[in-house]
């Protein structure tokens, strides 16, 4: 009870302060007037009264600080007084304010946001519930265990039927991606749809908010439509009416039957608007049992473990073999859908932790070097402080109240740092790292940021005000004049943080230096296709409008008429753009020549279907033969170009024009061979078959790419093209307009993110370094300005002085890079998986690195020197 | 003759104060001179060691003030004793009697003859 009061008293106390400090005053006062009369009326002479009142007076102020004491506030006010008297004294030194602000920030931030988009893409588990049941099926090829092939339909019905260990399996569409155009005209555009199984929702153990899932007699492809919760807002205003109404999607009037929960995200794609029921229907496909193109997930019952799973799949797959038997050596494969959603993030997000990790030991040891510096320069005051009288407690106090503002600065800076950092890393990898789109401020992660930087400027702030305080006054300032730098010890620490930041920024360099040479030699190489001013868009054509016939004279019509606009040269379009991955890998079989009929005469090759100037607007090559014209269409018999690959495998030693093959169900007669085109990035090259557009549009609705190669930059002609589209069909949305090299880059996400992220982490690192160097040596050559004004005074040129701190400066540097080089070579070998064609040792990355960091310990070292010794040495003997 | 002043014992000077103040409210120069009234002069309280120690029993709830108006139309801050106070003024009390009769026993000792204590 008295416990209560007394804090109340306390915080009244604090809270009326200045009232309290009124009637103090006011009561003290009354006292000091009523003892005066109280004497005068006992017949003291007025004198002797106003002597003894001022007597009393004196002993006022005694009175009032033991009032103040008594009051219980004291630590509190004290408290406020440090931090206002810290305040201005950070202020008075900018400069060391800045920089010491600005690198607890950049630690705090940078870390903060890393941790948190590694947490969210690896650590939290997947949004579904009991995620560990969830798993993904794949398909293996005959010899090729580790390959991930999609799904055939027949061996997806058999494993929902089948597979007693699951509790469902249901399929996606996933093999192309699938988009829908909505709308019309300006509002025309185009969203994400997801061709799924009647038990998708269900296998998630994630059903519609609202409506229903899939039902068996919709797996035809009947025309329902479930939406995701954002676009049943657009489309309906989030009405619940919306059940049972339809709306024109990609060509084809849909029914909502179901909308999905707010919040809910599609594993496998992102971004989807809306999911539509897959066509399941046995036997629409004659080459049903060898297309694979679904992809597969399925939920364990509970209990069941991965292993037990994948003994029945394979089981299963024995017993599909015995009825298909042109099927008889695939197999399957399961694993948990966590793994192979982020499996292949998890290398570059560990590498950029590790990156991060990396660039908090550099601020750490900055905030070391610049604390400690700090406190060598309060020695001084400190000791003279303490000689007037302040008390150790008192020192350490104002010490701490230092620490902490520049502490809470850091922290300040630090949210604004992680926010911006975090919105960084988004707009750069949302699309291509899932999970990340859902990346938000983890408050744990900040909260421990936070607490490990905050103790670290605590305890590395305090160690100096700790030996200053209790080093005797005395000889604090006998040191002062006689040695001027410091001490012994404090001198190899500082050297030691030098050095130290030295070998991090290099090491952190040549991480950098190894990716950026990397993404170099990628874009270096020759993949076959000239991809400058090239920009490419899908176009898809609803069969609900176009028929083949139509859909090929449209692309045609097309193609013709963008190159008559003034920016373009060349149009053409393909099913697949060149060096972004493996499409329609088919079986090529030579039906002449010396290897028909054998086993070598039949290869597995990637199918094209091209129409217009394709491969003119990429200068792919023509080797023999002739190229596709207007004479190709679905009258003539069907023709085909093979790559020069192709034509050495199936046609070896002799012209493969005239010769016969058969791909995709297509029997062809080879009219020409094209230049090798790579299938990805890296240059890997490939077997390609290249059907004509016109041929084949009646097979099915292909995929289609537009191909445009402009003259000047593409962006001058994108507007012109949009209002042709417009002019002939406002409901056609160009899908993802953008150069070719960045589609081709899109396969390289990865490692361009990798690549960015530590490059920016490296030039923090090296910013950082450099500005702790330049603190550390400044202040090194502040304190020997007396001994350099001896110096010059006795006769030594202002150059030789100056010489003589660089190659102090130098030894320091050349140490740190032999540390940091030495640390090079096993850390290197961490990011030799993100590397291509690029040796982790490589030298010219390691000499530029080792230049780089040089030149900033250079002008770090060299501009203070050459201030101090260009000083008048009267002025540097008097300064102190 | 000029009284022999004493210094107060240590610890007193909130029971004196609370004592005063259970007679009748005071401001603090009133308390001052009705402990050197009632003390005969013994103890001359400083303000010094006054307001600090009023400060403190305020802390601890033993009293509340209230500022008034004095008989010579003065303001001044009157302090007076809360239910808590006197509470604490019977506990110090009583304290006070146990301690003081044991001095006085110890001080009013005297060497037994040969055959051991009293």
């Amino acid at each position: 009870m008295s416990l209560l009061t007394d804090l109340l008293a306390r915080a009244r106390a604090l809270l009326l302060r200045s009232r309290e400090e009124r009637e103090m005053e006011e009561e003290l006062r009354f006292h000091l007037d009523m003892e005066t009369e109280h004497n005068r009326a006992a017949g003291m002479t007025p004198d002797e009264a106003r002597r003894r009142s001022r007597l009393s007076l004196g002993g006022l102020d005694r009175t009032k600080e033991e009032v103040r004491d008594a009051r219980g506030t004291r630590y509190l006010e004290d408290g406020a007084g440090e931090f206002r008297y810290a305040f201005r004294s950070l202020l008075r030194t900018p400069a060391f304010t800045i920089v010491t602000v600005l690198t607890l920030a950049v630690g705090i931030g940078g870390t903060t946001a890393m941790f948190s988009a590694v947490d969210a893409v690896l650590i939290q588990p997947l949004p579904y519930e009991q995620p560990g049941q969830l798993v993904r099926l794949y398909q293996t090829r005959p010899g090729e265990v580790n390959v991930k092939n999609f799904v055939s339909p027949v061996a997806y019905l058999a494993f929902r039927s089948q597979l007693s260990s699951f509790e469902g399996v249901a399929a996606l569409g996933v093999y192309s991606p699938v988009g829908a155009d909505i709308g019309s005209g300006n509002a025309a555009r185009r969203v994400t749809v997801l061709p799924v199984s009647r038990d998708y929702f269900d296998v998630l153990h994630a059903p519609p908010a609202l409506g229903r899932a899939f039902v068996r007699d919709e797996e035809i492809g009947a025309p329902s439509v479930i939406l995701s919760h954002a676009l049943w807002g657009e489309l309906f205003a989030g009405s619940p009416e919306a059940i049972g109404r339809k709306f024109v999607m990609g060509g084809i009037s849909r029914t909502v039957v179901g909308v999905m929960p707010a919040g809910f995200e599609d594993p496998l794609v992102a971004g989807v608007s809306a999911w539509v029921p897959l066509d399941l229907t046995p036997g629409l496909n004659p080459n049903e049992i060898r297309d694979h193109y679904l992809g597969v997930i399925g939920r364990l019952r509970s209990g069941v473990p991965l292993d037990q799973a994948q003994a029945d799949l394979s089981h299963l797959m024995v017993l599909l073999a015995g009825q298909y038997p042109s099927v008889a050596h695939e197999g399957a494969k399961l694993y948990p859908l966590k793994d192979d959603v982020v499996g292949s993030s998890s290398r570059a997000l560990q590498l950029m932790l590790g990156a991060a990790g990396l660039v908090l030991v550099l601020v750490c040891v900055n905030l070391a070097s610049l604390l400690l510096v700090r406190g060598s320069e309060r020695a001084h005051e400190f000791a003279l402080r303490s000689a007037l009288g302040a008390t150790r407690s008192r020192l350490i106090r104002q010490m701490l109240a230092e620490s902490l503002t520049l502490a809470l600065a850091g922290c300040l800076g630090g949210l604004i740092v992680a926010r911006v950092g975090m919105a960084a890393i988004i707009a750069l990898a949302a699309g291509s790292i899932p999970r990340l789109s859902g990346l938000s401020l983890d408050p744990r992660l900040l909260v421990f940021s936070i607490a490990v930087s905050s103790l670290c400027a605590v305890v590395i702030g305090l160690a100096p005000a700790l030996r200053a305080a209790h080093a005797e006054p005395r000889d604090a300032l006998a040191e002062q004049s006689r040695s001027s730098t410091g001490g012994r010890r404090q001198l190899r620490v500082r050297r030691g943080l030098v050095v130290a930041q030295v070998a991090l920024a290099f090491v952190l360099l040549v991480g950098a230096g190894l990716l950026v040479a990397s993404v170099q030699r990628l874009h270096d190489l020759d993949l076959g296709v000239h991809t400058d001013n090239v920009f490419v868009f899908g176009l898809s054509l609803p069969d609900a409008r176009y028929d083949s016939t139509h859909r090929a004279i449209f692309y045609s019509q097309i193609e013709s008429q963008i190159e008559r606009l003034p920016g373009a040269s060349f149009a053409g379009g393909i099913s697949r753009l060149p060096a972004t991955g493996s499409y329609h890998q088919w079986d090529a079989t030579a039906l002449s020549g010396p290897l028909a009929g054998s086993r070598q005469g039949e290869v597995m090759a990637e199918n094209r279907v091209v129409s217009g100037n394709y491969f003119r607007a990429l200068d792919i090559p023509l080797v023999d033969g002739r190229l596709f014209d207007s004479h190709d269409d679905a009258t003539t018999p069907n023709r085909v170009l093979i790559s020069k690959s192709l034509a050495t495998a199936l046609f070896p030693g002799m012209p493969a024009v005239g010769q016969r093959l058969e791909s995709g169900g297509f029997t062809s007669v080879v009219i020409g061979v094209v230049g090798n085109v790579a299938i990805d990035a890296e240059g890997q090259l490939d077997l390609y078959v290249y059907h004509a557009y016109a041929q084949v549009a009646g097979d099915r609705n292909w995929a289609h790419t537009l191909v445009i190669r402009s003259r000047g930059p593409w962006t001058a002609l994108a507007p012109a093209i949009r209002g042709m589209l417009d002019g002939v069909d406002p409901q056609l949305v160009p899908y993802r307009p953008m150069t070719l090299a960045d589609a081709i880059g899109q396969g390289e996400v990865q490692r361009t993110i990798s690549q960015r992220l530590l490059a920016t982490f490296a030039l923090v690192a090296l910013g950082l370094a450099a500005l702790g160097l330049f603190g550390v040596l400044s202040y090194d050559l502040r304190m020997r300005t007396r001994e350099f004004g001896i110096r010059l005074a006795l006769g030594a040129e202002g150059s030789t002085l100056r010489r003589m701190v660089l190659r102090e400066g130098m030894g320091l540097t050349g140490l740190g890079l032999l540390i940091g080089a030495t640390a090079a070579f096993p850390l290197s070998r961490l990011i030799a998986s993100l590397l291509f064609r690029v040796d982790p040792l490589d030298p010219s990355v390691l000499a530029v690195a080792g230049v780089c960091t040089l030149l900033v310990a250079l002008i770090s070292t060299y501009l203070p020197a050459r201030r101090a010794t260009l000083m008048d040495p009267l002025r540097s003997l008097r300064e102190e | 003759m000029p009284p022999d002043r004493t210094e107060l014992l240590q610890g007193t000077l909130e029971m004196l104060v609370l004592k005063t103040l259970a007679l009748e409210p005071l401001h603090g120069w009133g308390i001052a001179q009705r402990i050197e009234q009632l003390s005969c002069s013994v103890f001359l309280v400083t303000q010094g060691s006054l307001y600090p120690a009023l400060v403190r029993m305020r802390r601890r709830g033993w009293v509340r003030t209230s500022w008034r108006t004095t008989a010579n139309n003065r303001r001044a801050r009157y302090y007076e004793l809360t239910p808590a106070g006197w509470r604490q003024l019977s506990a110090e009390s009583a304290a006070w009697e146990r301690a003081s009769t044991a001095v006085n026993w110890v001080m009013s000792a005297r060497l037994a003859p040969a055959g051991g204590m009293p």
